[in-house]
This record gives C-alpha cells, sequence and structure tokens, in this order.
C-alpha cells in the first residue's frame, strides 16, 4: 500500500487526501486530478485570477508527497531559462585553472594538428552534466523521484516557448546535443495554469486534460472560510460569503477572488467583529477590492446587503412584515 | 456505449466544437478508469477530455444535457404522463402492467419487442429501441423545422409503429370494449393510450435531435447575420448583443496581434551590447546579443462624431478602441457635433460602457445640434491640435454630412501634417459620398486613409489594419 502513496487509488481518495491539505475541491475537480494521475497526462487548469489554479498543483504534491518544481512563466522565456544552461563561466574558470594539465596532455605533440587531435579526445570532459545548469524542465525530468511539475501562467509564455514545450510535454525527454537524449525516469505530473491572456494553442490543448476552475458556490466558500481563518464566527463568514457572492454579480473591473475574501474575513476577525454593519464594510473594503470605482460600486449594494441582512437577523414578525415594503 | 460516445463526438464537432481523434481515445481510457457509474462523473470525464476550450462549455452542457438524457428522459415522461392520464400511482400502475402481462399469457397473445417494452415499462429496452431506430433513419440528419414530419415519418416506419399498432389493436379487442370487468377496461385504457404515447416519443424525439442541431449552429449564424448588419438599422436588443460582439472581436484580435507582434521582436546583431555581456567571459563571445526592436505603441486620437445619424457606429468605435486600450501608448477621444468636447476622462472614470453612455448622451456636448463638421474642426484646432505628435495616429468617424456650412477642410490639412496617419470612417455607402451636403470629396485628399465601416466586419478591419500599422 505504502509502495502506491504516489497514486490515487480512486476519485474519493482525491478528495479525501486534498482535504487533508486543507483543500477543498469540488468533485469535478478531483475527477480531472484522478484522470491526470492515471493517463499520465497534463493538466491545463483555466479560470479566472485567485479561484486556487496554482494552489491546485501544490497541494497535488503535497497530496502524493512529491517534490513540486515550478516553471513561471513570463514573456520572452526561452529554453535556456526553462530547460538548461551551459555554464560558460565554470568552463572557462576550469580551462584556466587545468591549464598545466591541458600543457600536459599535448606535451611532446609533433605538429599542431596532434596537440588539437589530442585535446579533442578530452573535450566530452567540459561538455559533462558538471557544466550543465539544470532548469526546472530539465529537474523535473531527471529526478530521481517523481515529481509534480508546475507551469505557471503559461499564457503569458511566447508562442514558440509552447511549441518546444509541446515537444517535451508528449515525450518527456529532451536532447542536449552534447549529452544525447535524456529521458525521463518518472513521467512528472504536470500542472499548466493560465489566466487566458492568450488562448493556447490547441496542439498544447490537445495533449491536456481540462480543467476549469470557477469561483466557489456559497457552501464551498463558506467551508474554505471556515478551514483557513481560524476563530471566524460563523455568522460573521455566512454574511462575508453572502456579501462577496453578492458583489461577483456585479460589473467590476476586478472581481474578488478568494484569497481576498479570506483576507476581508482575515482583516474582520482581527477586529472582533461579529457581524457586518456598514461603517465596518466601508472602512475594510480596501482589503476586497483593489480599484476606486469598484470600492464606490460596491459599497453601494453592500449598504443594502447589510440592510437586508440585519432585517433577516432580527427576525421580528413586525420587521418581517415590513420588509416587502422596504424593497 | 462506444458508439455512443462517438456519435456524441461528431454532435459536439457539428456544433463547432473541435475534437481530435487523440481527444476521443482519451476519453475512452478515461471512462474505462472512472466508470459509468455516475452522470456528473460521465459528464465530467467528457467534459475533461473532450472539451478544451472554456467558452465551449455551455455548448456542451447543453448538449450532454440533451444527448444524454434526450431519450431518457423522453420515455420517463412518457411513463409518468401515461400514469396521471390512468390517474394511478407508481404502484398501482405497476400492478396493472403485471396484470395485463398475466392476461396477455393466459390469452397466448405474443407480441413484438417494441410492444413488450411498451406495455411492461421496460424503459431501457424502450430507450435502446428508440435509439437505434432513430440511428438506422438518421435522425441525426435533420436540419430545418419543416423537416420534423418527414422524419418523425421515417422513424415511425423503422421502428414499425404500424406492427405495434396492429397488436395493441389485437389485444385491445382480446380485453374487449364493453368488457363490465372493471380491471380489464383500465388495462383496455391502459394498451388504447399506449400508441399516442409512442407517437408522442417519436415526435419529442425528432424535435431532441432537431435542437441538438441548432444549439452550436443559431449562435454562429446569428453573429454572423449581425457582423454584416448595418449599424444604422440596429434594434436595442441588437446594440445589446452587438456589445458583446465587440468585446469578443477585440479579444481576439489581441491574441492575433499577440502572435503577430512577437515574430518580429528579435533585431540585427548588437555589436556593442555582444561585446559588453562577453566581458565576463574574457572577451570570447559565448553569448550573441541582438537588438531588441523598439516597440513604439501607437498612439490614437480619436474623434467621433455623434449626432443622431452616426451614434451607433461611434458607440461601437469607441467600445473597440477602449477595449483594446493597453495596446496603444495613449488614447485621447473627442466627440462632436458641432461643438468638440474631449471624453477621455469619462472613460478614466468609468466602465468603458457607461462612459460611452455618458459622451453620447450629451453630457459632454449638446447632441442636438445640427451636425457642423468645419466649426467643430475648427474648434479643435483652437483647443486641441497640442493633442497631435508625430507619433499620433488619428482616426475620425463621421459621415461628412455638413448641413452646407463651412467645411474648413484646411483644419484637416493642418492635421495631416502633424500626425503620423489620419484616418477616415465613413459610415455611409461609398456611393453616396458627395452627395447632397456631404463633403467627404472636400475632406479625403487630405486623408491618408479613407474606409467605409457600415458594420461590424468593416469595422474590425479597419482596427485589425490600424493596430498592425
Amino acid at each position: 500500500m505504502v509502495a502506491f502513496a504516489f497514486m490515487f487509488a480512486s476519485i474519493e481518495d482525491v478528495i479525501g487526501r486534498f482535504a487533508a491539505q486543507h483543500y477543498i475541491c469540488h468533485r469535478t475537480i478531483a475527477t480531472v486530478v484522478y484522470l491526470a494521475s492515471r493517463l499520465r497526462k497534463p493538466i491545463l487548469v483555466e479560470g479566472p485570477a485567485g479561484v486556487g489554479k496554482t494552489e491546485l498543483a501544490k497541494v497535488l504534491a503535497g497530496a502524493l508527497d512529491h517534490e513540486l518544481i515550478r516553471l513561471q512563466c513570463y514573456e520572452g522565456l526561452d529554453e535556456s531559462k526553462a530547460l538548461y544552461e551551459w555554464e560558460y563561466a565554470k568552463q572557462l574558470l576550469y580551462t584556466q585553472i587545468l591549464k598545466d594539465k591541458i600543457g600536459e596532455v599535448i606535451a611532446g605533440a609533433p605538429g599542431l594538428k596532434e596537440a588539437v587531435e589530442r585535446v579533442a579526445r578530452q573535450d566530452d570532459v567540459f561538455f559533462s552534466e558538471r557544466f550543465i545548469v539544470p532548469r526546472p524542465l530539465l529537474r523535473a525530468i531527471t529526478s530521481p523521484t517523481p515529481v509534480v511539475l508546475l507551469i505557471d501562467e503559461i499564457d503569458k509564455a511566447d508562442t514558440e516557448f509552447e511549441a518546444f514545450l509541446l515537444e517535451v510535454l508528449s515525450d518527456f525527454q529532451v536532447s542536449v546535443p552534447e549529452l544525447g537524449t535524456i529521458k525521463a525516469k518518472h513521467v512528472p505530473l504536470v500542472v499548466l495554469t493560465s489566466n487566458n491572456a492568450r488562448e493556447m494553442s490547441d496542439a498544447l490543448k490537445r495533449r491536456c486534460l481540462h480543467l476549469y476552475i470557477d469561483f466557489p458556490d456559497k457552501e464551498q466558500e463558506r467551508a474554505i472560510i471556515l478551514l483557513k481563518v481560524p476563530g471566524v464566527a460563523e455568522r460573521l463568514a455566512q454574511e462575508v460569503v453572502d456579501a462577496v457572492q453578492a458583489l461577483r454579480k456585479l460589473d467590476l473591473k476586478k472581481t474578488p477572488s478568494i484569497s481576498e475574501t479570506l483576507d476581508w474575513t482575515r482583516a474582520l476577525t482581527l477586529l472582533n467583529v461579529a457581524t457586518l454593519d456598514a461603517a465596518l464594510v466601508d472602512d475594510t473594503l480596501s482589503t476586497l477590492l483593489k480599484y476606486e470605482g469598484d470600492i464606490r460600486k460596491a459599497q453601494a449594494e453592500l449598504r443594502e446587503h447589510v440592510a437586508k441582512a440585519r432585517a433577516k437577523a432580527s427576525a421580528a414578525p413586525a420587521v418581517a412584515a415590513d420588509k416587502d415594503v422596504l424593497h | 456505449m462506444d458508439d455512443t460516445i462517438i456519435a456524441f463526438v461528431a454532435l459536439l464537432r457539428r456544433n463547432g466544437v473541435r475534437v481530435s481523434f487523440a481527444e476521443s481515445m482519451d476519453t475512452f481510457r478515461a471512462l474505462d478508469l472512472v466508470g459509468l457509474g455516475s452522470r456528473a462523473g460521465v459528464k465530467d470525464v467528457l467534459r475533461a477530455t473532450l472539451v478544451k476550450r472554456a467558452v465551449d462549455h455551455p455548448t456542451y452542457d447543453h448538449l450532454f444535457d440533451l444527448y444524454f438524457s434526450g431519450v431518457g428522459e423522453i420515455v420517463k415522461d412518457a411513463e409518468s404522463r401515461a400514469m396521471e392520464g390512468l390517474d394511478l400511482d407508481p404502484a398501482e400502475y405497476q400492478r396493472l402492467l403485471e396484470d395485463l402481462a398475466r392476461f396477455l399469457e393466459a390469452q397466448g397473445i405474443g407480441t413484438s419487442e417494441l410492444t413488450r417494452a411498451l406495455l411492461r415499462q421496460d424503459t431501457a429496452r424502450l430507450e435502446r429501441l428508440l435509439r437505434e431506430a432513430s440511428q438506422r433513419a438518421g435522425v441525426q440528419r435533420i436540419e430545418r423545422t419543416f423537416q420534423e414530419g418527414q422524419f418523425a415519418q421515417g422513424l415511425q416506419q423503422t421502428l414499425g409503429v404500424a406492427e405495434v399498432a396492429r397488436e395493441l389493436q389485437g389485444i385491445s379487442d382480446a380485453l374487449g370494449a364493453g368488457d363490465p370487468d372493471p380491471r380489464r377496461r383500465q388495462m383496455g385504457r391502459l394498451v388504447d393510450r399506449r400508441l399516442q404515447d409512442l407517437q408522442e416519443m417519436i415526435r419529442r424525439m425528432v424535435r431532441g435531435e432537431l435542437e441538438q442541431h441548432d444549439v452550436g449552429q443559431r449562435d454562429a449564424a446569428r453573429m454572423q447575420q449581425l457582423a454584416e448588419k448595418s449599424f444604422y438599422y440596429l434594434s436595442e436588443d441588437e446594440i445589446r448583443r452587438m456589445k458583446d460582439a465587440v468585446t469578443k472581436l477585440a479579444q481576439r484580435l489581441k491574441n492575433a496581434l499577440a502572435v503577430k507582434r512577437r515574430s518580429a521582436r528579435k533585431g540585427a546583431f548588437d555589436v556593442k551590447d555582444t561585446l559588453r555581456k562577453n566581458l565576463q567571459y574574457g572577451g570570447v563571445p559565448f553569448k550573441i546579443r541582438f537588438d531588441r526592436r523598439k516597440r513604439v505603441k501607437p498612439q490614437i486620437v480619436v474623434l467621433c462624431d455623434v449626432s443622431d445619424s452616426v451614434r451607433n457606429v461611434s458607440r461601437f468605435m469607441l467600445q473597440f478602441v477602449y477595449s483594446l486600450q493597453d495596446l496603444y501608448a495613449k488614447v485621447r477621444s473627442f466627440v462632436f457635433v458641432s461643438d468638440v468636447g474631449e471624453i477621455t476622462k469619462l472613460f478614466e472614470e468609468n466602465e468603458i460602457h457607461q462612459a460611452i453612455d455618458q459622451a453620447i448622451r450629451g453630457n459632454v456636448i449638446n447632441v442636438y445640434a445640427h451636425s457642423d463638421f468645419g466649426r467643430a474642426f475648427r474648434m479643435f484646432h483652437r483647443e486641441h491640435l497640442a493633442a497631435i505628435t508625430r507619433h499620433t495616429t488619428v482616426i475620425v468617424l463621421g459621415d461628412a454630412r455638413n448641413n452646407y456650412n463651412l467645411p474648413h477642410e484646411w483644419v484637416l490639412k493642418e492635421i495631416k501634417q502633424r500626425a503620423k496617419r489620419l484616418i477616415w470612417l465613413n459610415p455611409e455607402n461609398r456611393m453616396t459620398w458627395g452627395f447632397g451636403d456631404s463633403e467627404m470629396d472636400r475632406y479625403q485628399p487630405y486623408c491618408d486613409v479613407v474606409e467605409e465601416c457600415r458594420n461590424l466586419r468593416q469595422l474590425y478591419r479597419v482596427v485589425d489594419r490600424m493596430v498592425v500599422g
């Protein structure tokens, strides 16, 4: 059983192990993760910012007890930053230090031609793994233990890089001209995330399982808050979730993400708040929303929302009767 | 199951979801792992392996529901309607069916598979028979509403409904219409209505196929139609949909552009930088440096006519330009009718659509005046000429209908001299330029580009060229 710890036994197993890592996931997510681990296919995760795409990879690594190797993509990322690079400076340094030794090797050579020949016989010393700087992709492939490879924000990388990545992802082997082909000892579990700054090529998508993570529903978001913010009052958690879910329906420049919901809840908890009120909301809203225009828009909405919640809470019959008139 | 999945993949493809062969193979392997136990599970598996674009998710969800519960739902519906019609609860209904089966056995009446399935509430078998017949009859080929009758007929023949009708009639006769036994009468009523039920099921199946066919295509066709429609004749509803269409197009343009830009990224060999970078290797050129071609992002000044006649075009032009804002170094926008007013700030402070609404509704300038291009241009020259530098692309959007006022084309001449480019977009048909009070002929010589821009397709083309150039 221990030998198979790096594999998920079933979808339920995924959910269980993720929960142990404090990650609440929907069955859809668990299904895709399970399939990916069984089919050994990369997962392409898309969705709005801040729904836990990167977190998914981290948790996956934790759940399987694998090392997580992360490749952060950006515009201009190329092979030498992603795969490997020769360490020229070190090579040069070694040649300098070994000058005498090289002198010995070519000592007594009858002509220039022979001397070059002798040096050439030794050149694989300089193009050996000793002088290679492995970057994330090579590290993932050569790792002696199975790993989770996170390729973060692939949409930021150039299309040429995407094409190159495709090659690596399809056979999990790379060829270094001086060394030959290096094949993966363990096929790494690959998670690619994208914020949809541009559409990925069909070829890449074809090789991946696709997972779209959206904002969680009320029930889940509440569960996440209760899990991640220790000491939060149940009632506050509920109110926060209601408020945030209402805000997500507004047309905002930047919709509040889960991490921002958590920040807000933490702030409120620190302030020892048991229940939301209008003034408090005004003061703390900047942890949730990052644009002035959004904040102004949200304030109006939230005030109404808080009033509604208040009316519901003080469930006096008179108030309940008034409610319909008020709205 | 294999055939079912293959047919579903074909259905997805017909509706514009791209699915490769390799992907459908993945689906089979994945289904082997997960099993067919739960509907939601299968739905997740198919989505993860077949549908790779988030925009296709609604289409997929809809089709999945239609396809995988389609027939089952229809059969179950028919069943519950039969119960209702006979005024029985499920247990009673079940007992009635059992009695009927016993009766048939006692009478020694043999029936075809379909009839048996109908009379025994054998939903699984009924579903399979319907599905198979539908495939054999080629119902999935249906494309238009008026074909419904024709395909329903085909399906009836393939199923052998006539045969079923005869058998049912036979049973009904055997039961005896005027039989005093209430149980028998009840059975008779059941047998009589099953034929109708079957026909209703057939009708709904054909309708379902038609709907499946429609989902994707309807959207695509609607978009197409919208793109070709002249801005002059948009209804309120179409304006709303057009907004989405413009957003989508802008996004597409951005993607296309990202690729174009990147391919032109590397410049020529840079000697100075190469030497400097390689000092650390003792001057041996290990690392070759190239010029990073400097990207000069275009600056844009938009001048939009917002008089009644061209308001819609201005709206979408503004939306387009501002959706692409991050592609430009700077965007300044002005609206005019007979006065000119700057609206750049509106866009900084408000969300795009609100800003556009405010600009067009007359919060900035009087929009109910008569168009006077000459006056507006002179005013622009006096107050805002500094906005135009040699990096600026100026876009004027208007029909050049000047109400016989002075055209003051010298302003355009001066703008052209200062600016990088001057583009005039006219939402009128090219044939009508220069007739009546149109001053297009006077303005045209001073513009670098003059384009007709009557619908979304033309607008897209124009903006595409603008960004690249």
